[in-house]
């Protein structure tokens, strides 16, 4: 219970589509079983379709967003491009394991488009940068055990930007009920080629 | 006390000159010529190996370096200069590039860091500047797709393959580092003892959308024209950015890899150039 | 047994702190401020480990009065929330962490929208409509679930905040010795005169 990845709580998942992906997480900031904040968003924005999201402690999802925010605009003065979501996550990946030994209490997951070939991406970490690659969702946070099953049960190959719209929002509402630590809204991005959409779930407020 | 303070060699002249730097750059118009060409679907570095004496072995001297699997590198100037910086482009192409992203640095980024070393010489204590000019050739891998390239092309009305380099369209890129840190991107250059005069020779051979062999035959022509000892496969060295190499890879079938776009050419196959030249 | 309370309403934002300074079971002092201005329209209101409080608010004061004096022009309450929060974060992986809880309020002098940050010890850093933090937290939190709307007056918000402190009296096993209560306007920060002899009958 006091395992650091576990006194904020929270939730993110994210999915594979036809030429689209989608990434979304609950909004709740807790300390243990009392809920402080209703509007906190673990999802961060690197570029025109590199999405990060971020479980963990709340404290370290602040630092190593802005880390990142950091990383990824000297990127981009210095290369004169947007990152590419593989390459961001090579960049994830050795910017935790940076702190191998003091590690961030954070379980990231990244999603994007490939600019080059328009492939959907995404892939989680633990908290020491072990990249894993997935072809069809991700799953992170206090949530995650109820995440795999909604993800299992619901995602198939092959939806289009508004079935996966539906089957990420289902899987995490649903999953978030069974879930003291996660819940009170939820921020969902489905990414296609030249739109990104943004979705707020009011979700269950109790 | 002594050693507590260190001054940099390099300082102004009342003109505002460096003159620091300006030897530096005599050292490298001292140098062997060396010339690169930038063709449509590739780069040719090219420079004589002058040996010293008819005892010494060839096949051990070598002026072109690979520093990653698609930048290749070649120089005019001190030799020994030249060999600290290749060490320096080898190594920050894996510290700082390829550990962090997992992939191997655009050209334009490489570059920038070998100029910054080259800086560093200008303005820190107790060093002198690199006695170097580099020509630094490569491969970008971009990330535009490439309908949206074909597209813009479209726009201008050439028919061309549309990459002709950088960082987002992808493509060859070749640059000149100077021992001032400055560089330069080039269509096509030389650097050392005869750059002027090869340079001139280039500006009448070099036409746009110029392919990889017709950049090599141009590469050659240009050499003869300055050369001063024989020319064949032992005293002529050249490095080409081309299509993967994947006979060097090293292993056969495994999906996904992809073979070294810089390559050096062997003297078998300078000779073959040669004889058809 | 510390109590923060933070309510924010139409066009201000009020911090109250209870005025106990307690060692162990022990009440030291009865009319501690808890708080600290960070310019004019910034205030914060701190609890947790003695000597650690006053000497991180004190710090973080410094440094928000010299910006002002440096840059002729004050942060804004967002900006100031997550300077402390770097502050605090850095100092969380340090040899000795600082253990301070923190509520900022404010009200953007621009604006005048008004704003409230609460922070813990963690650095965790949320910006909320009403806040509170230790024991009062349990209490409190409910209470303003309930009653707390986005534009509320400021007589509403007190009225809100009597509420509350009601209930800690109510509920806390040791007496708090009342509260310190401040506004933050778009006029500045204003001291609110608050009854805390009001004598409330256990449940």
């Amino acid at each position: 219970m006091s395992s650091p990845f576990s006194i904020n709580g929270g939730a993110c998942v994210a999915m594979v589509g036809k030429d689209c992906v989608a990434i979304a997480c609950d909004l709740r900031l807790g300390l243990q079983a009392l809920t402080v904040s209703n509007n906190f968003p673990k999802i961060f924005q690197y570029g025109d379709n590199v999405f990060l999201g971020l479980t963990g402690l709340a404290t370290d999802v602040s630092t190593v967003s802005d880390l990142f925010r950091y990383k990824v605009n000297m990127y981009r003065l210095r290369e004169e491009r947007q990152i590419a979501p593989r390459t961001f996550a090579n960049l994830v990946s050795s910017s935790l394991y940076e702190k191998r030994f003091g590690p961030w209490f954070v379980s990231p997951v990244v999603a994007g488009l490939d600019p080059k070939t328009g492939q959907p991406f995404i892939c989680g970490f633990d908290s020491i940068g072990c990249i894993d690659f997935a072809k069809d969702f991700i799953v992170s946070g206090t949530a995650s055990e109820q995440l795999f099953g909604m993800c299992e049960s619901l995602w198939e190959p092959g939806l289009d930007a508004d079935q996966l719209f539906e089957t990420i929002s289902q899987s995490l509402l649903n999953a978030v009920d069974r879930d003291a630590l996660s819940g009170w809204g939820a921020h969902v991005y489905i990414i296609e080629k030249d739109k990104v959409t943004k979705r707020l779930l009011k979700g269950r407020q109790d | 006390m002594a050693d507590r303070y260190s001054f940099s060699l390099t300082t102004f002249s009342p003109s505002g000159k460096l003159v620091q730097i300006e030897y530096a750059l005599n050292a490298v118009n001292q140098g062997v010529t060396a010339l690169g060409i930038k063709a449509t679907n590739g780069i040719v570095l090219a420079t004589e190996k002058k040996s010293s004496s008819p005892l010494a072995d060839p096949s051990s001297l070598s002026k072109i370096s690979l520093i990653t699997p698609n930048i290749g590198m070649v120089y005019s100037g001190m030799g020994p200069d030249y060999r600290v910086l290749v060490d320096r482009a080898r190594k920050v192409s894996h510290t700082g590039y390829k550990r962090i992203y997992n992939e191997y640095p655009p050209t334009r980024i490489l570059v920038q860091d070998v100029a910054r070393v080259m800086q560093e010489a200008t303005q820190s204590g107790g060093v002198r500047p690199y006695g170097v000019s580099l020509l630094i050739a490569g491969w970008d891998e971009g990330i535009l797709p490439e309908e949206e390239i074909e597209a813009k092309e479209g726009e201008e009305g050439k028919k061309l393959s549309g990459k002709t380099g950088g960082i987002l369209k992808g493509g060859p890129m070749l640059y000149q580092v100077d021992p001032s840190g400055s560089y330069f991107p080039w269509k096509a250059t030389a650097i050392g003892k005869s750059a002027t005069t090869a340079k001139t020779f280039l500006e009448k051979r070099y036409t746009e959308g110029l392919e990889l062999e017709d950049a090599v035959h141009i590469a050659l022509l240009t050499l003869k024209e300055t050369i001063e000892g024989e020319m064949n496969g032992e005293t002529i060295e050249i490095g080409i950015v081309g299509p993967p190499a994947d006979h060097l890879l090293g292993v056969e079938g495994v999906e996904g890899a992809v073979g070294p776009r810089f390559r050096k050419l062997t003297p078998q196959e300078i000779e073959d150039y040669l004889t058809n030249l | 047994m510390e109590v923060l309370l933070g309510i924010t309403g139409q066009d201000f934002t009020l911090i109250a702190a209870s005025k106990a300074a307690m060692r162990g079971a022990t009440v030291l002092k009865a009319a501690d401020d808890k708080t600290r201005s960070l310019n004019k329209h910034t205030l914060m209101a701190f609890s947790g480990e003695a000597g650690d409080t006053v000497q991180f608010a004190e710090y973080i004061q410094a440094n928000a009065q010299l910006y002002s004096m440096r840059n002729e022009a004050d942060l804004s309450p967002s900006a100031l929330a997550h300077f402390v929060r770097g502050e605090l974060a850095s100092s969380l992986r340090s040899r000795k962490p600082y253990n301070v809880n923190l509520l900022l309020g404010g009200v953007d002098p621009i604006t005048h929208k008004s704003s409230l940050y609460w922070l813990d010890y963690l650095a965790s850093l949320a910006p909320v409509p009403y806040a509170a933090h230790g024991y009062a937290q349990y209490y409190c939190l409910s209470i303003l679930d309930k009653h707390h709307h986005p534009d509320i007056s400021l007589e509403q918000g007190i009225k809100l905040l009597n509420l509350c402190t009601d209930e800690l009296k109510r509920r806390l096993p040791i007496d708090f010795k009342g509260m310190v209560v401040k506004a933050v306007t778009k006029d500045g920060i204003i001291d609110i005169e608050f009854d805390d002899d009001k004598v409330v009958k256990s449940a």
